[in-house]
Parts: C-alpha cells; structure tokens; sequence
C-alpha cells in the first residue's frame, strides 16, 4: 500500500492538497468532507490514523462520495490506513477505495 | 460486477448484483467484530425467534401445507434454542483452538458470503438455524428459499434479522430472495455469482446439484433412506415408542427419520403388536399394495410429493383404506427380495414399511441394502442391547449418523437425545456427493488458518555410563561383576598380548569364552558365529577388546544375543531425521558390554552407532540406537603402544575428522562443541608427539583421549559430508576409513565454510555457523595467521573480518599436520590411477550422496558439489 500524496495529473500537482483527519470510526457520511468536496478547494488527502472501525454505511458514502469527487476531477487518497480497516477495504474489493489507498490504476493487482 | 450469464431480466440480475453486494459489504465490515460482538447478536437472534417461534411454524405450515404445527414449532426451537446453547461459548473470532503440545494455534477466517438454500420441508427452523450459525462466524448469508415456502422462509429471514441489526450486527448480512415466478433463476444466478463464495445447500436434489455444478465450494446434502435394525435384545415397548416419536414427527418430513424398519423374528410379533397398541395400522398385503400404489410415483419409483408431511389417516383415506382418524404410521410389511421392492425408499410421511430376519447377519445385509438404496451417508438406527451387535452396525452401515437406541429424526437433529451438534442439514459425505458428514454447522462455516510454530527439539546428551581414562585402567576388569564373559576380539588382539592382558585380570570363578574370529568390516554372519556361541554361554558380560570393527560386532552382538526375535532388517533403516527415526529397537539391554579400545580413532566405545557390512546385499547398513551405548569403556592408552604408525596415524585422522564434523554439525550442542573443540587441541599436540615417540604412553594417552572426546561429540551430533565422501571412497578402494576421511579434511572445510548453494532443511538448524566454528576451532587452537600454532587471539569472538583467516589458518594447521605426520592428503597418493578414478566417479557420487551422513552438514551438498569436492581432492594438494 502506498500511502504517498500523489496526483493524476501534473498539470494540478502544484495544487495544494488539503488534509483531513478523520475523528474516530468512520459509520456514516462526513459532512465536512462533503462540504470540502462541494466547495471545490482542491484534491483532499483523508487521514485513516484514528479510524479503527468502519461501517457498511461508512463504506457506502466512501464509495459515494469519491465517485462525486470523480466527476469533479478532484483526486482524493487515503493515507495512515489501520490494517483492520485495510482489511474490510480488501474484503470489500472497492476499486475506487483502493485506488485512493494508492492501487495503481493498470498493471498487476493483488 | 459481471458474469458470464446470459439473462435479458436487467432488473433481476440488477436484483441479485445488489443482493450479493450488499453482503459482500457487510461480509467486510463483519471481519472487525470480536467474539463479544457476534454472541451479543445471536444472542439477540435466538430471543427473537424463540418469541416467534409459533408464528412462523403456523406460517410454514399454513404455506406449504406439510407437516405438524406443533413439531414445526419444536423444530423451530431446535434451531434457535438448543442451537443457542450448543454454539454460544464456541469460539469463532481470533485465536479458536490451541494446541499446545504441538505448539500451534488455530484462527477463524470467516468464508465471505454465503449463498444459502432452504428447504420446503423445514423453511422456518433452516433459516433461523443458518441465519444464526452465519452471524457467529461473522458471515453474511442470503437465504433462497424454496418457492413453496418463500413467504415463511423470509419471515424467519426477516425476524433474526431485523433482531441482529438491533445489536448492532452489520447492514445487509443477512438477505433473501423475494418470492416470485423468477425465484429459480434468480437462485441460479447467485450460484455462479462472483460474490458469493460457499453455497450451504439444503433442499431438493435438483438444487443441490445445481449448486453442485456452480463451481463454487459447496455444503450439501444428501438424500435419506434410513434403515433401523430392530434386534431381539432390544426393549420392545421402548423400540415401538421410539420409532413413534421419530416416525410421526413434522408427519414424517424429517430426512432422518425411519424409512425402513429391519426386525428379529423373534420379537417381530410383539413389537408390532406393541404399534398396535399404540395407534399404529399394519397392513394386510391387500391394504400394503394400496399404500404402495398411492404413495409411491410410478413414474420416478420415488415417493409421491403430494404425500410428503400428510397425515397418516389421510394417506390411508387416498389408498381406500379406513382407519381410525388419530391413527398414528402406516406399518406395511415387504416380503420377497427387498432389492426390487417399491416401498424400500424414502417416503417423508408417516408410513413405514418392515422386513422380518432371521439372523444378525441378515439383519445387517437388509440394512444395507436399504443404506445402498438411496440413503447412503446420510442416517440410520438400530436398537439393541448387544454391543457387539451395535459395533458390528455401526462398522458395516454407511452413514454420517448411527443413532442408538433413540428416535432417528429427532436423534439426528442433536441435542435431545444425544450429544451430536445441533443441525437442520445432516452432511452424507461422499455417499451422498457431499465433503462432509459433520452435523453441518458453524464448525463448517469457517476457514481455519493453522498458525504452526517452529518446532522445539529436546537436544540431549547420552554416553557410556562408566568411563575408566588412564593408563593401566584395565586393572578395573578385577572389579567387574560377572560369572560368565564373552570376549569379542580380533586375531591382531590376541597376537598383540592383548586378550592374555584380559583373561588375567576377569575373575577367578568367571566363565570365559573368547570369539576372535572379527575382521575388518564385520559381516552379518560373522555377528551369526558369534551368536551360536553366546547361546551355548549364556554370558552376563560381552567384552569387547580391539579397534572399531570389533567394537562395533559387539554392540550388534550384545543386542541380539538379549533380543533374538529381532530382525536387522527392521532396525536397519535409512532415514531423514536424526530423531525420528522408522527402525523400533527394544527398550533397554541387559547384557553388560564393556568396551576396551585398541586403536585412537572411531571413538566407537562411546557412540550409539555401529557400522556392519549385509552379506548378501554387500551393503553398510548403519544401526544407530542407545541400545548400542556400550556400559562401560576403558581408555588405556598402555593397549595403543605397539600400534603401527600408520593405523596410529590413520585412526588419529579419522578422529579429527570427528572433532571438526561435531563441531559444525546441524544437531552440535555447546556439549558436544566443547568436547570437539579439546579433542582437536589434543590431537594437535599428541599426534606429532606419537609419532616421533610411539611408545610414550603420556602422549598416546593424550590421543587415546582424545580419539573418545571425539566419539562423544559424534554419538551426539554425528558427522557430515566427510564422512560421506570417505565411506564412499573408502568402500570403493578399500582405503582405511581415517585416511580416506584424511584426503578429503582440507576441501571440505572450504566448502562447508562458503555460504552454502543450499541451506540444510533442519528445524533445530535455525542459524548458519559452520564458518564462525571454524573460526572459534582455529582460536581455540591458538593458531597464528599462517596456521602456526602461536597462542594468540585465543578467546577473542571472531569478528567477521577475520573469520575468513581464521579459518585459512585452520586449513593451513590441517594440511601442515598431515604433511608433518605424512598422511596423504589426495586421491592420487592412495595410488588410484586417473582412468580408474574417473571410471569410479559416478558410483563415488551416488554412493557419497546417498550416505546419512550428510543429513547432518551445515550445507545441502549438492549432487555437483559432491562431484567437484571428489575432483579437487585428486591432485596433490598446495598448502592453502
Ligand atoms: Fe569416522
């Protein structure tokens, strides 16, 4: 897993990367990140350290939400992602989810 | 999502992508929950089906028009209540099995999504059951139920459900298919989906074998046809109650329940005398015909499914047969050949059918052929009070369950009457296409990561009991208990004034009898000779006077003389671990050996090996045993001092090798390192001395000594690819084992000292060190750079600048020792031509490779390694 901040496009690398940390067990939609998406600032970097636990609602609006940063052309990853939660991501087998926990997007996947 | 289904209903693959979605979120989210977590949601599963246990059976009983309410309601019970009780202090989360003694831990991986089938017959109580056996392995299940029984089945999804979410148990692990006119397809669908990964099948064969040819791993189920053997110590009126209970339970839609009922003649008229009583018909041959006809498909031989879970004075009503309303079974008798008859088959209703024997072994033969016909793996039943009866059953009758003396059905659903885990899916193993003929439960619904860990050898250390070390030792044969001896020697022994030093010093009254007949590389028939005379002695001592040969001869002497029976064919097996080894020797000997050597080299006194030539075969067969362990050994170096320079020179050789195998062996011990390191030290000195003065007892003892250091560190931690190479060498050329080992020492010290082409596969080997024990050997020597013998750096722990000189130096002491005490130190100075020697090479390799002694190097020698350390120790060698 890489969890470097990395950007698609190097047209917008220079773009400032914004930070969030995620304050605790991620069970429903975060309004913050919503809003930060809904304004537009830029890419947006989600940190996982505090994240132990994750619901099926939390990874609903995961998978939610990065599609509606897609169609905005805003680049979102995830870093400091707690195994335990790496491993839902793993069970889950959300290619968007991955793609942010740094999947490259062609090549070989394990 | 895809697959490879072709369907033109978008919106029901849309269904089934969302179905199987869903679950696999949840499956996800599952895999964080820890043991509290699951037994605080099925706990919370069980409350809620226990309150609705009476709603749903009048649900499953109101849709599929099958069966009783009241037992629908029990078995509804059986799956939430007696289930809850046999799973809720199972582990299933973490660490869920330990085992210490083979220092391994097993942890529970839940399987993902779980596609499961239910069952018209028991839609309720399956799903309640797999529902909750789901939740405690932490895994989602959609449930496709069967059409007949959708609506009941969902109900029962949606109540532990909807219960498990309250507990906080993840969206979505628990999901079914509506009930519609595309259930079916839609089932199939999800059979070959990418996300589902096990199928729990339960229900009709065409579903079983459809999720049978998914692909996808499958938990199945079988078909029934239940024999119950009926024998004549049986308690009849208990037999009658029993098979009632069972038999009417649900109307008979319980696939373990008697199909077949296989009876003693010589209580058969009691027994159905006792039915009778009860409120069972027995049919005339009239009425059985009847019953065959309208419960039996002619078409498909099997049961009616109009008649399944019916009623038996309803099916009597159908067949025009009147009996009385509360009727409990239909009892028809078969006569004739079983094999060919209509009612020997399953048929879920309360009719019965019976066949009378006349011995146990017909009894047993009926049985079978009822097993064989269509039930195999799944149940049976037998009644009786002899065990052996029982046993035989049990051995003969192929099913996953053999329930004694109790009701089948219930018996076979567990908990009631017996202690098998609690289960509505009754696995039939390979007699009815399944993995498994468990009690399928939550045992099943789990991947088991085995977390074994390295395996801890209990090095120990074993030798001669009694050692006696300095000159004129052999004095101690005055005090040696023993009225009758047997003196195992060589001819070289006695005519060296050897055996007379022996026969003077054994008691007075002691019976002696003295075998010299033991030559160079002892044959089995020699050991044979000898036997014949201990048989006709009877000796409470062997002593054994000479070199290795004889010291070897005696072991295996001693042993069969204590042992006769045994064969050596048994004990003389190759093997691969130093430890566990196939060859069974006895426990214990009591024949006293004592064992006096004569030359400084095998060390043979002190190790449990002995080394004999299979006459016919003309093979070294290699017995390693502490049974060999000799029990007393005396060192004295006054029986060296006529040996010959080159036996001395050549046995000293054969010693060092022994100290430098030891020494980096993959089973060393700091016991066994200490004793090689003095050996060796003791050999560099006293060998020079010897040979310049050989009737100098101080230094033949030194070397005496040392040959029996040497001899303990091998019994214990063998030797290596030297050895190997020698045997061979040695077995081809007829070269003295010692200076075969001689001309190998210097390049197989390069070579085990290089980081090896293959690492030894040895538990107990965990670190590669044979260059730093070189390298400590050379410092213990206080060997100069050069080689010299120059205390200095004695002590220091090499550090990994200097091991590779260290152990230049030590390459360079051998080569200056050997060149000092002019053993050869090439093939080419044995006097083995080029030509012959290149001739030889594949037998030397073979021979070389396949020697045991390897099996105990520091490094993996190689086929080619082999080969290449026999070429380069052909031309003489350059001082290193
Ligand atoms: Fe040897």
């Amino acid at each position: 897993m890489t969890e470097k901040k990395k950007s698609k496009d190097s047209s917008i690398a220079t773009k400032d990367v914004a930070q969030f940390r995620l304050p605790g067990p991620l069970v429903k939609s975060l309004d913050e990140v919503d809003k930060l998406l809904a304004a537009g600032s830029g890419d947006l970097n989600l940190d996982f350290s505090d994240c132990t636990f994750i619901s099926v609602e939390g990874l609903e609006w995961l998978e939610e939400m990065l599609l509606r940063a897609q169609s905005k052309g805003v680049s979102i990853s995830f870093s400091n992602v707690t195994p335990s939660v790496y491993k839902v991501f793993k069970v889950a087998h959300i290619d968007s989810v991955m793609g942010a926990c740094g999947l490259p997007i062609s090549g070989p996947v394990c | 999502m895809t697959t490879a289904v072709k369907d033109n209903d978008t919106s029901l693959m849309e269904r089934v992508n969302h179905l199987t979605r869903q679950a696999r979120l949840a499956a996800a989210v599952f895999t964080q929950y820890s043991q509290e977590d699951v037994d605080r949601i099925v706990k919370a599963m069980t409350a809620a089906a226990i309150e609705n246990v009476e709603k749903l059976a009048r649900a499953a009983c109101d849709e599929t028009r099958m069966g009783l309410f009241e037992d629908k309601m029990l078995k509804n019970f059986v799956a939430s209540e007696f289930h809850y009780h046999q799973i809720k202090d199972k582990k299933t989360v973490g660490i869920i099995r330990e085992f210490p003694e083979d220092n391994m831990v097993e942890i529970a991986e839940p399987v993902g999504v779980i596609l499961a089938l239910s069952p018209v017959t028991n839609p309720t109580s399956t799903v309640i059951f797999k529902a909750m056996a789901a939740a405690k392995t932490r895994n989602s299940i959609i449930f496709s139920p069967h059409l007949m029984a959708a609506d009941a089945s969902n109900m029962a999804a949606r109540v532990v459900y909807e219960a498990a979410i309250a507990a906080g148990a993840p969206k979505g692990f628990i999901g079914w298919v509506e009930k519609s006119s595309r259930l079916r397809r839609e089932t199939e669908l999800m059979m070959v989906h990418p996300e589902v990964d096990l199928i729990f099948a339960t229900g009709g064969t065409g579903m079983v074998k459809a999720a049978c040819s998914s692909g996808k791993p499958v938990l199945g189920v079988g078909s029934g046809n239940t024999p119950v053997y009926v024998h004549k110590s049986t308690n009849v009126r208990q037999a009658a109650m029993d098979i009632i209970i069972s038999k009417t339970f649900d109307n008979g839609t319980e696939c373990p329940s008697e199909q077949t009922l296989v009876v003693d003649r010589e209580i058969a008229e009691s027994l159905i005398e006792q039915f009778k009583e009860y409120g069972c018909h027995d049919c005339n041959e009239e009425e059985t015909a009847k019953i065959t006809e309208t419960i039996i498909d002619a078409r498909t031989g099997g049961m009616n499914y109009r008649m399944v879970g019916q009623p038996a004075n309803l099916i009597a009503e159908k067949a025009g047969i009147t009996v009385p309303p509360e009727t409990k079974i239909i009892l028809c008798e078969m006569k004739g050949d079983l094999r060919g008859n209509k009612l020997a088959v399953e048929k879920l209703m309360p009719v019965l059918s019976y066949v009378v024997v006349d011995s146990v072994e017909e009894g047993l033969n009926r049985a079978l052929d009822i097993n064989y016909g269509g039930g195999t793996g799944h149940t049976a039943g037998i009644f009786s009070e002899d065990e052996d009866v029982i046993e035989q059953f049990g051995t003969f009758i192929n099913a996953g369950r053999i329930i004694v003396n109790s009701p089948t059905s219930i018996g076979g659903l567990g908990g009631i009457y017996n202690n098998l885990n609690t289960t509505l899916s009754f696995g039939c193993g390979t007699g009815g296409g399944n993995i498994t003929t468990d009690n399928v439960g939550i045992k099943n619904l789990l991947n088991y990561k085995r977390v074994p860990r390295r395996k801890h050898f209990t090095l120990s250390f074993q030798t001669t009991k009694n050692i006696y070390i300095n000159p004129g030792s052999i004095d101690h044969l005055r005090n040696i208990k023993t009225k009758r001896a047997f003196v195992v020697t060589s001819r070289s022994a006695a005519r060296r004034g050897h055996l007379s030093m022996v026969l003077e010093r054994l008691p007075q009254d002691c019976r002696v009898d003295v075998f010299s007949e033991v030559c160079e590389e002892p044959e089995w028939h020699t050991i044979e000779a000898a036997l014949q005379v201990m048989k006709q002695s009877q000796p409470d001592t062997v002593i054994a006077l000479g070199g290795g040969s004889v010291l070897d001869a005696s072991k295996v002497m001693r042993l069969f003389h204590d042992y006769p029976d045994l064969k050596l064919q048994e004990i003389a097996f190759n093997f691969l671990d130093f430890r566990h080894r196939m060859a069974e020797f006895p426990k214990g000997v009591k024949t006293q050996l004592v064992a006096i050597p004569t030359t400084s080299g095998t060390g043979s006194e002190v190790t449990p090996f002995a080394v004999l030539k299979d006459s016919k075969s003309q093979r070294k067969l290699s017995l390693i045993d502490e049974t060999l362990l000799p029990t007393v050994a005396i060192i004295d170096a006054n029986l060296t001092k006529t040996l010959p320079r080159d036996i001395t020179a050549d046995t000293a050789f054969d010693a060092l090798t022994h100290a430098l195998e030891a020494l980096v062996s993959t089973v060393a011990s700091d016991y066994t390192d200490g004793l090689a390191f003095e050996a060796m030290r003791l050999i560099f000195e006293a060998l020079p001395e010897v040979l310049k003065n050989p009737t100098n007892v101080v230094w033949r003892h030194k070397l005496h000594n040392a040959s029996c250091l040497a001899g303990m560190a091998i019994g214990n931690a063998s030797v290596g690819v030297n050895h190997a190479l020698a045997h061979s060498l040695g077995g081809h050329y007829d070269v003295p084992h010692g200076r075969a080992n001689g001309v190998f020492l210097v390049s197989t010290l390069e070579y085990n000292a290089q980081i090896p082409h293959k690492f030894m596969v040895q538990s107990c080997y965990p670190l590669w060190v044979a260059d730093e024990k070189y390298a400590r050997a050379a410092q213990f020597l206080g060997l100069d750079e050069d080689g010299k013998l120059a205390a200095v750096g004695k002590g220091e722990k090499p550090h990994k600048g200097n091991i590779k000189q260290l152990n230049l130096a030590l390459r360079r002491a051998i080569y200056d020792l050997s060149a000092q005490c002019g053993q050869p130190m090439s093939i080419a100075e044995l006097g083995i031509s080029q030509e012959d020697f290149a001739a030889a090479m594949p037998d030397l390799v073979r021979g070389a490779f396949e020697d045991m002694a390897v099996k105990t190097n520091p490094a993996v020698p190689l086929f080619e390694d082999i080969k290449d350390l026999f070429i380069n120790a052909y031309p003489p060698r350059q001082r290193p």
